[in-house]
């Protein structure tokens, strides 16, 4: 079994006098197995939070329909940064082996024409490598880069991750963690809420 | 996770067990297969052109082996990685895959007797040189020196007899893997027997090697050969690719139809479509896509007359279309078509696209197999010559006969795999990893 076994504490939040100075994060409570988060999160979701998210050591699956999150967009992003790749990687070639080209109608841009084993100048099936590689460079990318963006990653710390409890969502808990600045967040409400979500521990979160 | 469970699957006989449903299908396949085969045998007879009976009978021979190979691959590609979606829709792959077990009818026995008789066919050589024209190496020298020039040094390779050697070797080592993935997996059916899974995830592996060998060599040999002096390294592949935009299609129609009769309720999912889709996207399309461009860059790089004849006879006349159509259809249409995932998500849209992929996989083959190198294509000293003298030359496409063969042996291919669905259960009920399929989700 786990090796980490927290102080034993009282089901109710129980914030230390000295931390209650800190900010409020959240509100994190504690259950024991997947059907129960589930059954919890569709509350939530029910109740109207926004601001709110579930942390559990695997995958659960069903669980993003039952927070009631989303589709991203991020495919819809990733295909426009692939077609942006496709249309720059032809304009590329295009471009650099043009004769002449004018550019802004002002100058006159000599690209560097160079004939290779007698193919014409513009022959688009010796761009197809270059122009898949760029498609491909800029959705790779793209989709990296912009999931990390729209997690808001690369960040140096959480309040969460000071919590000496929430270390067991990486283990065998699962969390379901309202924070403060939901709009509908009233920590003397949402404690009560989430009393009636049948969680094993409550408990209050600073923002370390 | 019992929480996630959206959809109750329906286990009843009804839904998982073969019956008369399944029988009167086959039934009328086979009907619709036996009267458009009586109907092509007529046509073939009216036409009197026993080269262009040869040609589009090895056409349509190949189509629907391609769509055995490429569910057999399905198969043994779930049993390598030890897939678990997969279960609730192998038994479908693994019926059409031991297709091959006679699939070998249609070949073998018209090369066998192509083989054995000597008559004089329109004055076109005899023999297995009615297609392939290295099985006459006498009338291919008198008639065009150079190629047969180059092809003497070939006969080492390509010569009657070792061709109906590897021929037998091909379909006696399909026929025997299918047979024995589909009698194995419904002997799990009886016993519940989780080492069975075992057993087939072992044998997948050799398996997948001597697919590999054997599906390249045989495009090689009979579609390949049909320009001796003509070689690719990619052409294997490029086959194999082809095997599973046809394999991957057919699947995923058979499952929608199964559904369709009240087969497997709930079973197959909207995640289990997904995924179907999602290997026609990437096996069928872009990958089909990535080595036919590969094979067509080299090649048009290079820039050497004996490699570029072949793509040569694909672009003049009315090939030119085929061609375009080719890369249109098989590529990029689809691949925008199903880039999303409601789109394999979605029943009728998936059936469409499915369709469409197999439609085009047809006109894939065909454009291997029906084009004929110019022979006299040296004595042109330009393309724009060669271009124009060539420039009426048909597809053959409004040919009926194409397509009463097509109807023909694609009914004997659902007749065949349906009446054998309809003999046990058409879901692998007791694989140990059922459950796990049944409550399969892409995240």
């Amino acid at each position: 079994m786990t090796t980490f076994s927290p102080q034993t504490q009282t089901s109710s939040p129980s914030p230390s006098p000295k931390s209650s100075l800190l900010p409020l994060y959240g509100m994190m409570a504690e259950f024991e197995t997947p059907a129960q988060i589930m059954e919890a999160a569709k509350k939530v979701n029910a109740a109207g939070y926004r601001f709110w998210d579930c942390h559990v050591p695997f995958p659960v699956h069903g669980l993003d329909k039952a927070m009631g999150i989303k589709r991203t967009i991020l495919p819809l992003l990733v295909f426009g940064a692939g077609m942006t790749g496709t249309i720059v990687g032809f304009c590329l070639q295009a471009f650099t082996n043009a004769a002449s080209f004018s550019i802004w109608a002002l100058v006159w841009v000599t690209g560097y024409p160079f004939l290779i084993s007698g193919k014409p100048l513009m022959s688009v099936p010796a761009w197809i490598p270059i122009i898949f590689e760029l498609t491909i460079l800029l959705s790779a990318l793209s989709a990296v880069g912009l999931m990390f963006l729209m997690n808001g990653l690369p960040r140096l710390s959480h309040p969460l991750l000071s919590n000496i409890r929430f270390r067991r969502a990486t283990d065998d808990r699962f969390f379901i963690v309202i924070e403060s600045r939901d709009p509908k967040f009233l920590r003397s409400k949402t404690e009560a809420f989430m009393k009636t979500l049948g969680a094993k521990h409550i408990e209050v979160v600073e923002d370390r | 996770m019992s929480a996630s469970i959206t959809a109750v699957a329906d286990l009843s006989d009804r839904s998982i067990m073969g019956d008369d449903r399944l029988v009167r299908t086959s039934r009328m396949a086979y009907v619709v297969a036996v009267i458009s085969l009586i109907a092509a045998a007529f046509v073939a007879w009216k036409q009197n052109d026993p080269h262009g009976l040869a040609m589009i009978w090895l056409q349509n021979g190949i189509f629907v082996l391609t769509l055995s190979l490429g569910a057999f691959f399905f198969v043994m590609i779930q049993h390598i990685t030890n897939a678990g979606w997969a279960v609730a829709i192998r038994r479908i792959a693994e019926a059409q895959a031991a297709n091959l077990t006679w699939i070998w009818v249609l070949f073998l026995v018209p090369m066998f007797w192509l083989l054995i008789t000597n008559r004089e066919w329109n004055g076109f050589g005899h023999g297995l040189a009615i297609i392939w024209p290295w099985a006459d190496m006498a009338y291919l020298t008198e008639h065009s020196p150079a190629e047969g020039a180059i092809v003497a040094q070939k006969t080492a390779f390509l010569n009657p007899t070792f061709f109906m050697i590897r021929a037998c070797f091909y379909f006696a080592f399909w026929a025997l893997a299918t047979r024995w993935f589909l009698s194995t997996s419904r002997r799990q059916d009886q016993t519940g027997d989780a080492t069975l899974s075992t057993k087939m995830r072992y044998a997948a592996a050799p398996c997948l090697i001597l697919f590999a060998l054997t599906s390249t060599f045989a495009a090689v040999d009979w579609i390949m050969s049909l320009s001796p002096a003509w070689f690719s390294t990619m052409f294997g592949i490029y086959f194999f690719a082809g095997t599973c935009a046809g394999g991957f299609s057919i699947i995923a129609i058979g499952c929608l139809r199964l559904q369709a009769m009240g087969y497997l309720r709930g079973v197959i999912t909207a995640e289990h479509y997904q995924d179907i889709g999602k290997m026609i996207w990437a096996f069928g399309i872009v990958f089909w896509a990535y080595i036919a461009f590969s094979q067509y860059m080299l090649i048009w790089y290079g820039n050497l007359p004996e490699e570029t004849v072949w793509f040569l006879a694909r672009q003049v006349g009315d090939w030119a279309w085929v061609s375009v159509a080719l890369l249109l259809g098989h590529f990029i249409i689809p691949f925008l078509f199903f880039i999303s995932r409601w789109m394999k998500r979605w029943r009728g849209t998936l059936a469409f696209g499915a369709l469409w992929m197999l439609a085009f996989s047809w006109i894939d083959i065909y454009w291997l197999v029906m084009p004929v190198v110019p022979h006299d294509v040296a004595t042109f000293t330009t393309y724009d010559a060669l271009a124009a003298a060539y420039a009426t030359t048909s597809t053959g496409l409004g040919n009926p006969l194409n397509y009463l063969m097509l109807v023909g042996f694609i009914g004997l291919s659902i007749g065949s795999a349906t009446g054998r669905l309809s003999r046990g259960s058409v879901l692998c009920r007791r694989d140990p990893r059922l459950n796990e399929s049944l409550q399969f989700e892409n995240i």
